[in-house]
């Protein structure tokens, strides 16, 4: 079982980075996550969670180029570690697991 | 870059104020980007409240500065610094005592200035329309010079109030005695005569009753002191009480309010107002339209501050219709005063119904403060200094380690920080329970002081940065300037061979010397001012008023039927009571302003006024009516040769001058001697009787008088005494000065023996090594003596040399300045000064030297 705990919103978070790879970055991110669930995301609330993510290790960073649409600033570029991974794919085993353990009967 | 659009100012000065520097760049970079894709879809209001949100958004720990360590370090030092000053405190307790327990008592001398200057600023600025309210006063020549008056012509305020739209309120003010009578109190009072105005210009507090209240003719307004006179405690609204104005006319007034205690910071007051109108019963000959006469007061209150200068410059005519009253004392100009400023102006302004009793304390007290201060910094300077050579070591670790200088000067100026706030405190205390109750005492006045106020902090931190950094300045760049690797080596060559110390100590010997000089002199002044000569006798002679033209016939016989009564006379006027202000013409059309005396011939004898020149009046001779007697100064003034048989002009009649009189003082010795004529009086004009009695009967003669007086005129309270109680206030007050000026001189030698005694102490315990090896070699006590002496007396010299010419000067100075007759000066004051000085440091010298003396050389020998 995995020791990390991964919220609900951080575990998005976690696959949106996957899936931008090397474009990850808060604003990309929070923009993917609305095309591909319909719902507002608030750039704090991305900036929080990839900080606390890369804080406990399951996301790594760096600084890219800077950009004139950003006033010439600079972007963080984040890509999911190799523990990231590993917490990531435990998180979906358990609710796999969880999910297949429902038996049928609950459904009817 | 997008330059269309710009992300909105103060919100990114938030964001960039709490967000974390390595972080900026990042998450400002998201918001921007937002921003101007926001911009581009929705515009840029839609997108400024957008950025808005995000930068509230953001506002989380994620983002927020983190606290530096460079700073937390900082923090640690001063933490240091602290602690290092408060061991540095503690280890030498009497060094410590002096430098903190000398500043507070400057520090407390200035509080206590402070909270004066505040009392004198406030004077009568409680009243609510302090702005508006402006007094008429008027510009006239006298004697060659420009002077202000307070007064004005009678006819002037009730045209004011027509002639100027601005103008809303007009109050005259007119002063008069009075006998008040209630059940069986009945007392000679002033009364002021106001137009009803009067309480509505000057918003006194009242206590009971209405302010309104004088519009009624008949109604009465008392101050708090009188209401308890005649009252007690009772509250007397609506009930009557009698006012006699003389003899024979009389009125009962229904008292309509009484006043609150009067704010501390008040220069105007009254006793007991009535209705302006009610002159016409009290004089049926003032006359209310009168130019040539003058009103004691007169007061407006304008409906816009800014149109004075408009309604002044509207004032010419009046000055046309007084002038053409009365050629003989012409106006210049009218112009109005400020009431708020009113009181600081009134030392020249005279018979002005504000006066100003401040301007010694106004002078002084700064210099003594300043002087104060300044002798309480040296001493710190000094005895920082000195000290340093114990800190050596302390000061080379710290620079060895890797302080800075800069560093350095904080640590020393921090550390005096420490100092000066613990004398700031303690000064405060001792100002608040000392100086400033004991000064109210001394000046007799009355002074409010609040130490909740907040021009106070202000003041006090002022304080504290001034007297901190002054006398921490030198010190700390002095020490912060040594070599580390020297200190080490032991070659600093420090302290005792430090010729600026030495002019520090030879700069305070050199103040304390000025201010024991001139407290010296002030007490020797004051006794001089009290021994002076008044220029005729006062210690035995006795007066009493005389409320009618009858009454002298009576007393006449009481008084001589009294054998310790030697001589007595009649007089309209008196010393120290009453005198006339008159206008002299001499036939060369020249003019001259004088004090006149009405009095009979045995007025000279029974005062003893000497006379200088001629003769005096005859008794009951009729040609005596048309001759006057001058005193000195006016003979000397008039300018010419023979003054005697000189014919004069007073008010259109021709007198001719018969003697000159030696200069005596009408007046307290505060002021200057005036010009003076006697001329004889109406016997049915005596309003005094004088008398002059056997020495040492004067109680006696003076009870008879009174149980005698009590039978003749039982309505009336008996008004008079020993003609030396008409100085009374002013004897107080000389009193009063001298204990002030012993005083001041006792803290100074007090300070200046402190900063002394600490410097040598500091000096002889930092040889104590070099002490004890000649002891050990055969030192004879007064070889030890001679070398710590040394040391000095080319100080003391100079300081003297230095000394002796300032505090002359100074003394001088302040004499002139504050006294109409100071004391000549003598060398006397500034000699007992020097001595007092020389003595106080030889004391300090032998303490130290005793000690030194007394010490065990091996003790003094010992490594640590």
């Amino acid at each position: 079982m995995a020791r990390i705990h991964l919220g609900e919103f951080e575990e998005l978070i976690l696959l949106t980075v996957g899936i931008l790879y090397q474009e990850a970055y808060a604003v990309s991110i929070a923009k993917e996550i609305e095309k591909q669930s319909g719902r507002a995301v608030i750039i704090s609330a991305v900036h929080k969670s990839l900080y606390r993510l890369e804080d406990k290790g399951l996301l790594s960073s760096m600084l890219g180029d800077p950009e004139a649409k950003r006033g010439g600033k600079r972007k963080r570029l984040f890509t999911i570690t190799s523990y990231g991974k590993k917490v990531l794919d435990e998180s979906l085993d358990l609710r796999i697991s969880l999910r297949n353990q429902i038996p049928a009967i609950a459904f009817k | 870059m997008n330059s269309k659009f710009k992300v909105p100012g103060w919100p990114h000065a938030f964001f960039k104020w709490y967000c974390e520097p390595k972080r900026y760049e990042e998450i400002h970079g998201d918001l921007e980007e937002v921003f101007y894709e926001t911009a581009e879809k929705s515009g840029h209001r839609v997108a400024t409240i957008y950025y808005l949100l995000n930068v509230i958004r953001c506002c989380q720990p994620y983002a927020w500065r983190r606290r530096q360590s460079r700073t937390s370090s900082g923090f640690v030092l001063y933490k240091s610094y602290f602690t290092v000053a408060l061991r540095g405190l503690l280890k030498n307790p009497v060094n410590s005592f002096i430098n903190v327990f000398g500043l507070s008592i400057a520090v407390g001398i200035c509080i206590l200035v402070y909270g004066y200057y505040q009392w004198d600023h406030d004077i009568d600025r409680f009243h609510k329309n302090k702005d508006e309210v402006f007094l008429l006063t008027w510009f006239g020549n006298q004697n060659g010079t420009l002077h202000q008056y307070g007064s004005s012509p009678r006819a002037v305020g009730p045209m004011l109030k027509n002639d100027f739209a601005h103008i809303k309120k007009v109050c005259r003010i007119e002063d008069g005695g009075v006998i008040v009578k209630y059940a069986d109190n009945v007392f000679h009072e002033q009364v002021r005569y106001v137009d009803p105005e009067f309480l509505e210009m000057f918003t006194f507090p009242m206590k009971w009753g209405s302010s309104e209240s004088l519009y009624d003719i008949n109604s009465i307004v008392l101050s708090e002191d009188m209401s308890i006179k005649y009252f007690g405690s009772d509250n007397p609204v609506g009930r009557d009480i009698l006012i006699k104005f003389n003899e024979k006319d009389g009125k009962a007034f229904k008292v309509a309010g009484v006043g609150a205690p009067f704010p501390k910071a008040h220069d105007i007051e009254f006793n007991i107002l009535i209705n302006f109108e009610n002159l016409r019963v009290a004089d049926p000959e003032y006359k209310f339209d009168d130019w040539s006469k003058t009103v004691g007061a007169t007061l407006i209150q304008v409906d816009d501050v800014h149109a004075i200068k408009q309604i002044e410059q509207g004032l010419g005519k009046y000055r046309t219709l007084h002038n053409g009253a009365l050629q003989e004392r012409p106006v210049t100009n009218f112009a109005f005063e400020q009431l708020t400023t009113l009181h600081q102006k009134a030392a020249n302004i005279r018979d002005a119904i504000a006066s100003d009793y401040n301007v010694e304390g106004r002078i002084g007290l700064p210099v003594i403060a300043c002087l104060m201060l300044a002798l309480a910094c040296f001493n710190y300077i000094n005895i920082a200094i000195v000290s340093a050579t114990r800190r050596l070591k302390e000061i080379g670790v710290r620079k060895v380690i890797g302080a800075s200088r800069g560093r350095m000067v904080v640590q020393f100026l921090s550390e005096n920080m420490i100092t000066t706030l613990l004398a700031l405190a303690l000064g405060l205390v001792l100002s608040v329970t000392v100086f400033i109750p004991a000064f109210v005492q001394f000046s007799g006045g009355e002074m409010q002081f609040d130490v909740l106020d907040s021009n106070l902090l202000i003041f006090l931190f002022g304080l504290l940065i001034l007297t901190g950094v002054t006398s921490g300045l030198y010190p700390a760049f002095y020490i912060s300037r040594f070599d580390a690797v020297k200190i080490f080596k032991g070659s600093v060559e420090f302290g005792k061979k430090n010729p600026l110390t030495k002019m520090f100590l030879a700069v305070q010997l050199v103040l304390a010397f000025v201010l024991i000089t001139t407290g010296v002199v002030f007490t020797q002044n004051n006794a001089y001012q009290s021994n002076l000569s008044w220029g005729y006798d006062y210690k035995d002679a006795l007066y009493v008023s005389l409320p009618d033209s009858t009454s002298f016939q009576k007393l006449q016989a009481v008084v001589s039927s009294d054998p310790n009564v030697e001589m007595f006379s009649g007089s309209t006027d008196h010393i120290g009571k009453r005198s006339s202000p008159i206008v002299i013409h001499l036939p060369s059309s020249k003019q001259f302003d004088a004090d006149q005396f009405a009095v009979d011939a045995n007025y000279f004898q029974t005062m003893g006024l000497e006379l200088s020149d001629g003769r005096l009046f005859r008794d009951r001779s009729q040609t005596d009516r048309r001759a006057v007697v001058v005193n000195e100064l006016l003979a000397e003034s008039l300018g010419i040769a023979n003054v005697i048989g000189t014919t004069v002009e007073i008010d259109s009649m021709r007198y001719e001058v018969v003697g000159i009189l030696k200069d005596f003082h009408a007046r307290n010795l505060f002021n200057k001697i005036r010009p003076t004529i006697f001329k004889l009086a109406g016997e049915n004009e005596y309003e005094y009787l004088s008398m002059r009695v056997k020495p040492g009967t004067e109680k006696r003669v003076l009870a008879f008088l009174q149980t005698r007086w009590a039978e003749l005129f039982p309505e009336i309270p008996f008004q008079g005494g020993l003609q030396k109680d008409v100085w009374g206030i002013y004897f107080d007050r000389v009193d009063r000065s001298q204990n002030f000026s012993i005083v001041i001189a006792t803290i100074a030698v007090f300070l200046a023996s402190m900063g002394l005694f600490g410097l040598v102490m500091m000096n002889v315990s930092g040889r104590t090594k070099e002490f004890s090896i000649r002891k050990t070699l055969g030192a004879r006590a007064a070889d030890i003596m001679q070398l710590i002496m040394n040391q000095y007396v080319l100080l003391i010299g100079i300081a003297l040399i230095v000394g002796l010419p300032a505090s002359y000067l100074f003394a001088r100075a302040s004499l002139d300045m504050l006294f109409a007759y100071p004391i000549p000066m003598s060398y006397s004051g500034i000699i007992t000064a020097a001595v007092i000085v020389i003595v106080i440091f030889l004391s300090v010298v032998a303490t130290q030297i005793r000690k030194v003396l007394k010490a065990n050389p091996v003790e003094g020998l010992r490594m640590e």
